[in-house]
């Protein structure tokens, strides 16, 4: 092995070890006996490492009740999503090229509106429609497929699909659906699988919408349980960070799940 | 061969079926972003509290948010917020990119590495980071100390507050990470091998071949990045400073929060949204412009966002 590959692997470890400490000490900091005070100095791992956290968070608070909202949200938002991105990445890939142009520049002009443009009339919105305290305001922009980011990575997917599969499966007598069903979906899968994820942990993590848009307290989902859990106990810093462990716990185990789709796709291209 | 009529009426139709895809996604927009967008645009003129019918209020609530201290302090701070923290997270995220991009052992576990702090939830990542940056028991003060330094009061502190949001900022890059990669791949390999024959180092590489390619890509991700920022910070911030402490960390989303949704001065915060819509407007006129020029979308497989 070449030095300069040493020195590229090296600087690779050390880099990987670097982002995942905030993690780390999320983990070992949730770890320590409740109610012991906090080591003055650095250390790796609590000297009686206990789950007893764990056990605390479901006893202050409805956290199982919480976990289950959060699945829902994602439950519907998910698919949702896909269907959507996916239908519209589709159909822009079999438009003619300007028209894909224009699409293009929509999506990435509507990518650039920040969300806070929208926080209170969306807040009308919502009541209007009789969404405002219901899941749905939480999964609403699902029916946009929640980022213009999204249609484009399906857009760029079923681009490359050569336009004799298209030519074949018409004359197969097969529509549009089943098109999409049967050929392009198969075709675009790991885009989808990406989608997925990424939708996911957007709608997983969400915590801004529930603080905007619900009003009843056993609607929240695990993010607003942070947040209670830390005005709850300013400084029990165990307690916190195993809750956020907990909250946290489901999408990396999701995405480790994943990554080997994620890395065969990377060596194909 | 003359085709039969049925059949290019099929064809028709078909085409506007494969068009009829896209009817979701425009829907979605004009109720979701277009509409909402709007609205808020004309709110700013009228006093409304989602209580009782708007009435007119011509320019008062511009005068009402364009002279409070507290608007001009949030439009600076968030200024700071954006235009400290954003380039050092593209240029992380496409650095890592380069170091991830070739061939090695574990890569796709590496890959996996750069991208796990971005799925954090932001609620939980604001917890563990008030940890880390915790003046007396946090490990990142436990570490300055162990090598004989003295770390700051970071969140407490007016000074490094800032500082240790920025801090915080660099950890969360994947979507950077991801679109970066991308747009390196998309680059043939032979183009870099053919610079590095013709003895081209690699600072030469990067500064000749790749970058031109790929610089309009960065700024996209520049762009999208700010606005990303400017969002994500407001669940940090809430979370960890509510804005303190003396109004260091105070953005624009906050004082938007506390017009509209404690106060219920939808109007109020309608107009100072309006400084937004520009930043936003000239945004997507640059935005449109670099898609001109660079003709992003009509070459094949030039588009990574």
């Amino acid at each position: 092995m070449s030095s300069r590959r040493m020195f590229i692997t090296l600087l690779r470890i050390v880099v990987a070890i670097i982002l995942l400490l905030p993690l780390l000490f999320m983990v070992t900091t949730s770890l320590y006996p409740p109610g012991e005070p906090l080591p003055t100095t650095l250390q790796l791992l609590p000297q009686r490492p206990t789950f007893a956290n764990y056990q605390r968070i479901f006893d202050l608070l409805p956290m199982g009740r919480y976990t289950l909202n959060s699945l829902l949200v994602v439950g519907l938002a998910v698919p949702i999503t896909l269907v959507v991105s996916s239908w519209a990445g589709l159909g822009m890939a079999r438009l003619s090229r300007p028209a894909q142009r224009r699409w293009i520049v929509i999506s990435l002009a509507v990518l650039m509106v920040p969300g806070i443009a929208l926080w209170s009339t969306r807040f009308l919105l919502y009541r209007t429609l009789g969404w405002y305290d219901t899941v749905w305001a939480l999964v609403a922009p699902a029916w946009m497929g929640t980022s213009p980011f999204y249609i484009l990575m399906f857009y760029r997917a079923c681009r490359r699909i050569p336009s004799a599969m298209f030519d074949a499966a018409q004359i197969d007598g097969a529509g549009v659906l089943r098109t999409w069903w049967s050929i392009i979906l198969p075709m675009t899968r790991t885009t989808a699988v990406g989608v997925a994820l990424l939708t996911f942990v957007f709608y997983w993590g969400d915590f801004i919408s529930p603080l905007l848009y619900l009003r009843t307290g056993d609607k929240y989902t695990l993010p607003v349980a942070l947040q209670t859990l830390q005005q709850l106990s300013r400084s029990d810093w165990s307690l916190m960070l195993a809750a956020a462990v907990w909250t946290t716990a489901i999408p990396i185990l999701l995405f480790l799940l994943l990554q080997p789709v994620f890395s065969r796709s990377q060596k194909g291209s | 061969m003359p085709m039969p009529d049925r059949k290019t009426h099929f064809s028709l139709s078909q085409q506007m079926r494969w068009r009829l895809l896209l009817l979701p996604y425009a829907l979605g927009i004009i109720i979701l972003v277009l509409i909402p967008g709007l609205l808020s645009f004309g709110l700013a003129f009228f006093h409304y509290d989602a209580l009782s019918p708007p009435t007119w209020a011509g320019t008062l609530n511009f005068t009402l948010a364009y002279t409070d201290e507290l608007f001009n302090l949030s439009i600076r701070n968030s200024l700071a917020l954006i235009l400290i923290p954003v380039p050092l997270r593209v240029f992380g995220a496409f650095f890592l990119a380069r170091l991830m991009q070739r061939n090695g052992r574990f890569l796709s576990w590496f890959r996996s590495a750069v991208y796990l702090p971005t799925i954090v939830p932001g609620a939980a990542f604001a917890l563990a980071w008030l940890w880390i940056l915790n003046p007396l028991y946090g490990p990142l003060n436990l570490f300055l100390q162990s090598i004989g330094l003295n770390g700051p009061a970071w969140l407490v502190d007016p000074t490094w507050a800032k500082p240790g949001l920025v801090l915080m900022a660099l950890w969360q890059i994947g979507e950077g990470f991801i679109v970066s990669m991308a747009a390196l791949y998309d680059i043939p390999v032979d183009l870099e091998d053919a610079a590095r024959i013709d003895g081209a180092g690699s600072w030469a590489t990067l500064r000749h071949i790749i970058l031109p390619i790929i610089a309009p890509i960065l700024l996209i991700l520049t762009f999208r990045d700010a606005i990303f920022t400017f969002q994500e910070s407001f669940t940090h911030i809430y979370l960890m400073t509510e804005g303190g402490p003396y109004y260091a960390t105070y953005t624009l989303p906050l004082f938007i929060y506390e017009q509209g949704f404690d106060l219920r001065l939808f109007g109020t915060a309608s107009a100072a949204l309006w400084v937004m819509y520009t930043i936003t407007g000239l945004i997507v006129v640059a935005l449109y412009t670099i898609a001109k020029q660079w003709n992003i979308g009509t070459t094949e497989d030039s588009l990574v966002l």
